[in-house]
């Protein structure tokens, strides 16, 4: 795979240390953009101070009946949030699967970082915790 | 663009500013480049610190408002600003009324009224409220009969706390009284002993810090952070310091303030002394109570308070302290002049006015106690102060209105009662106090916004006065109403109601009763002057001029420029007119002389005043040619050796009613000008649909 080199950087929230440095650990490029996605698709709208429309609700979808029409609600609501927040990504393809014996969904999420060619992926489970 | 900086810039208050900046400052550097994507880690955590950022700004901001005077909005921080001035925020003020109370059938020869005595007041709006008795009075009996004469009642119902003083639970000994409708000019601070030793002292109120040392028995009061008022006491230099275990008794009136207003028709609650067999007759309606002291009056009395430093000297420092006083007398106005500035001088006086809240004068005792109690201490020693009377003046308003009944779904007798509020509004809001002006065109405004559909409107201004005539010693009494008076035009002059009552001088033992006040044109009017309507032309010699009407003795000449009237110049008077024509007719001989006209103007200064009758037969009859003089050039009546013995009104109040020649009128010094709300026909208001 062709990998663009350090255009993007970003603080990685699980704040690891480096094993080396010491210092707070990094996330580059691919990397850098994939776990912006997920943190995207992992906020709920009113999260964030003073931005009440940023993430997507996808809390809420949980507590749905666990069918075809929700995963195709919950596929529209993860293009809209990235489309909308996340301007360095094309979406290729969203797949979100219902697992009812599981209580869950599973969405595979493929897009394209700016000009790379070759598509990168977010899988998630939903699944309710309680 | 803003351009990178390597600074934060941490000066804005919005949480988008503060964003903003964060992000100019993270352009400056190139570790982290996804500040600007909203998914990113840096975004999650620039939002977590812009936000705490704006939080604090916010929270500063609110903290350095509070603490000034000027933009505290808090109550707590308001007290607390102007207690550093030396300011005790006003509480409720029990509305005071006064009672006669009769006693019948009573065994002892002396009978005791106890304080707080509860009674019972007439509803108003549906409530009944509680009065109590001010203090303890005692009263001989006679034959069975006890009378307790003017007694002062105040609204409210009596509440008392005790607190043990403990420095272990209570180190300040600071004790808060839970009521926000204390009255604390009725409050009474005791201190017991101990509850072994019920040996009681009271405590006076500490109002000067002068004279206090460490045995003085005073108690400090102050509004605590609840809201609440708080009593504590000396140190033990300042006044006595309490010791533990004395306990701390209040006993106070807590009032409903100006709700009780115009409460009387007073029943006890129960009988006096074991005696049921009572009358109470009111003598004055509950008036003088108040709300307590709102933040607004805090901000604006309390750096006054601070600036007349507790002394009398300028004009502000008596407004301030009569505003202030602690006798629970409360003011919707107050003016204050020197002696000097009086129409005769008087110098080394003060003169001062007095508009009581909720009623028209203060009675004397309270004028009294005003100036021996509140002024005289604080005042400068040569300088005397007078308490004077408003002198009121009060609007009647006649308004026309036309309206379109298609513009609104009001009946007219909602329009007119509408208006007839919004005008009271209007005199609340311009008038009712010293040196106000009426305003007319606000007037008209008032009337013409109150709804859409009113098209036009009109008003008709006359001015009242309102006096108590003596109806046992005949009196002079001089009526100002410091504006020109209109001279009397049938139904436009001066007039009087109600109807009064005399005694028939030509047998005394005959009343008549029906009687009013009119204004008589001056029989005695000459010719003031004769102005040109046209100066005519072609006069070869000055023609005659001859003055015709129903007086005597009136002369002119004219005065003649280029063949036309210059001007008519009286040479007599004359006397006796009531109407005046002139005649201007050309010389026997000059054919050529024509077209010149004129008009008479009749004296008239003064007037007199006569009262009249409708007899037996109810044919109109002089009852005295001359009862007074009316002035119309500085307005004022003057009614000589008025004396009747009966006015048809319940109160006995008499009112003169004027038209002004102008709509401008102006008070000033110890004048009010108002419209009576308790008359109900000050204003009305005629209300016609357009066709």
């Amino acid at each position: 795979m062709a990998t663009l080199k350090k255009i993007y950087s970003d603080l990685d929230l699980t704040f690891t240390r480096n094993p080396v440095t010491g210092d707070v650990s990094m996330s580059y490029d691919e990397q850098s953009v994939i776990r912006s996605v997920r943190n995207l698709l992992m906020t709920n709208f009113y999260e964030r101070p003073f931005q009440p429309t940023l993430g997507s609700n996808l809390n809420a979808f949980l507590f749905e009946q666990i069918s075809a029409i929700t995963a195709s609600s919950i596929e529209t609501e993860i293009k809209n949030v990235v489309n909308n927040f996340e301007p360095r990504v094309s979406i290729d393809n969203v797949e979100v699967v219902a697992i009812e014996d599981a209580n869950a969904f599973y969405v595979n999420l493929s897009f394209y970082i700016g000009n790379n060619t070759s598509p990168s992926e977010v899988n998630i489970l939903l699944e309710r915790t309680r | 663009m803003a351009s990178a900086n390597s600074n934060v810039q941490m000066t804005g208050l919005d949480f988008q500013d503060i964003k903003s900046n964060m992000i100019r400052f993270m352009q400056g550097q190139d570790t982290f480049k996804d500040y600007n994507f909203s998914g990113s880690g840096l975004s999650v955590l620039m939002d977590i610190l812009a936000y705490n950022t704006q939080y604090n700004a916010y929270y500063l901001n609110m903290v350095a408002n509070e603490m000034f005077l000027d933009t505290a909005l808090q109550r707590s921080s308001v007290v607390s600003q102007s207690k550093v001035l030396g300011y005790i925020p006003k509480s409720s003020i029990s509305p005071t009324a006064t009672i006669n109370v009769t006693v019948y059938g009573v065994t002892q020869s002396s009978l005791t009224l106890d304080k707080f005595t509860p009674l019972i007041s007439r509803a108003i709006d549906g409530v009944n409220y509680t009065f109590l008795t001010d203090d303890t009075l005692t009263v001989n009996t006679q034959s069975g009969t006890a009378l307790f004469e003017n007694v002062i009642i105040k609204q409210g119902t009596p509440s008392k706390y005790s607190f043990v003083v403990s420095t272990a639970s209570n180190p300040k000994c600071i004790f808060e009284i839970p009521d926000v409708n204390i009255d604390t000019s009725s409050l009474t601070v005791s201190i017991q002993q101990s509850s072994v030793n019920t040996n009681t002292e009271v405590f006076q109120l500490a109002t000067t810090h002068l004279t206090l040392d460490g045995t003085s028995k005073v108690y400090f009061l102050q509004e605590g952070l609840s809201g609440n008022y708080e009593v504590y006491f000396g140190n033990g230099v300042l006044g006595q310091k309490l010791m533990d275990g004395n306990i701390v008794r209040v006993s106070y009136i807590s009032t409903k303030g100006t709700a009780a207003h115009g409460a009387n028709n007073f029943s006890l609650i129960q009988g006096i002394g074991g005696y049921a067999n009572t009358t109470i007759v009111s003598v004055t309606a509950a008036t003088n109570g108040n709300e307590k002291e709102t933040i607004e009056s805090i901000k604006y009395q309390a750096p006054k308070s601070f600036s007349s430093q507790n002394r009398a000297v300028t004009k502000d420092d008596y407004i301030t302290v009569i505003q202030q006083n602690q006798l629970g007398l409360t003011f919707d106005a107050v003016n204050v002049w020197g002696g000097e500035e009086n129409d005769v001088p008087v110098f080394g006086q003060v003169f001062i006015c007095l508009k009581p809240a909720g009623a028209y004068n203060i009675t004397e005792t309270q004028k009294q106690r005003l100036i021996q109690e509140v002024i005289k201490p604080i005042s400068v020693m040569t300088v005397s102060p007078t308490i004077v009377n408003p002198d009121y003046t009060y609007l009647k308003l006649n308004i026309n209105v036309i309206y379109d009944p298609n513009k609104t779904t009001q009946t007219s007798a909602q329009i007119e009662s509408g208006i007839k509020s919004a005008i009271y509004g209007f005199a609340n809001a311009t008038l009712n106090t010293f040196n106000s002006t009426f305003n007319s065109y606000e007037l008209m405004k008032t009337v013409q916004d109150y709804s859409n559909s009113i098209i036009t409107s009109e008003y008709d201004l006359k001015l009242q006065k309102k006096f108590f005539p003596s109806l046992v010693t005949p009196s002079t009494y001089k009526l100002y109403y410091n504006t020109p008076l209109d001279k009397g035009m049938f139904l436009s002059g001066v007039s009087s109601s109600p109807s009064i009552q005399f005694r028939d001088p030509s047998n005394l033992v005959n009343i008549i009763d029906g009687i009013y006040v009119e204004e008589l044109p001056s029989p005695t009017n000459g010719v003031e002057s004769i102005s040109m309507l046209n100066p005519g032309s072609q006069y070869q010699s000055v023609p005659t001029i001859t003055i015709l009407g129903d007086g005597t003795g009136a002369k002119a000449h004219a005065i003649l420029s280029g063949g036309s009237i210059k001007n008519v110049v009286i040479d007599a008077a004359g006397s006796g007119y009531t109407a005046a024509i002139v005649n201007i007719t050309p010389q026997p001989g000059d054919t050529t002389g024509k077209l010149a006209a004129g008009v008479v103007n009749l004296q008239g200064k003064f007037g007199t005043l006569r009262t009249y009758y409708n007899n037996t037969s109810q044919v109109k009859t002089t009852f005295n040619q001359n009862v007074g003089v009316i002035d119309y050039m500085n307005g004022i009546i003057t009614l000589n050796s008025f004396s009747p013995i009966g006015i048809d009104n319940p109160l006995g109040q008499f009112t003169v009613t004027v038209k002004p020649t102008t709509s401008i009128i102006s008070s000033s010094y110890n004048r009010i000008i108002t419209i009576d709300p308790y008359d109900a026909n000050a204003v009305t208001v005629n209300v016609i649909a357009k066709s």
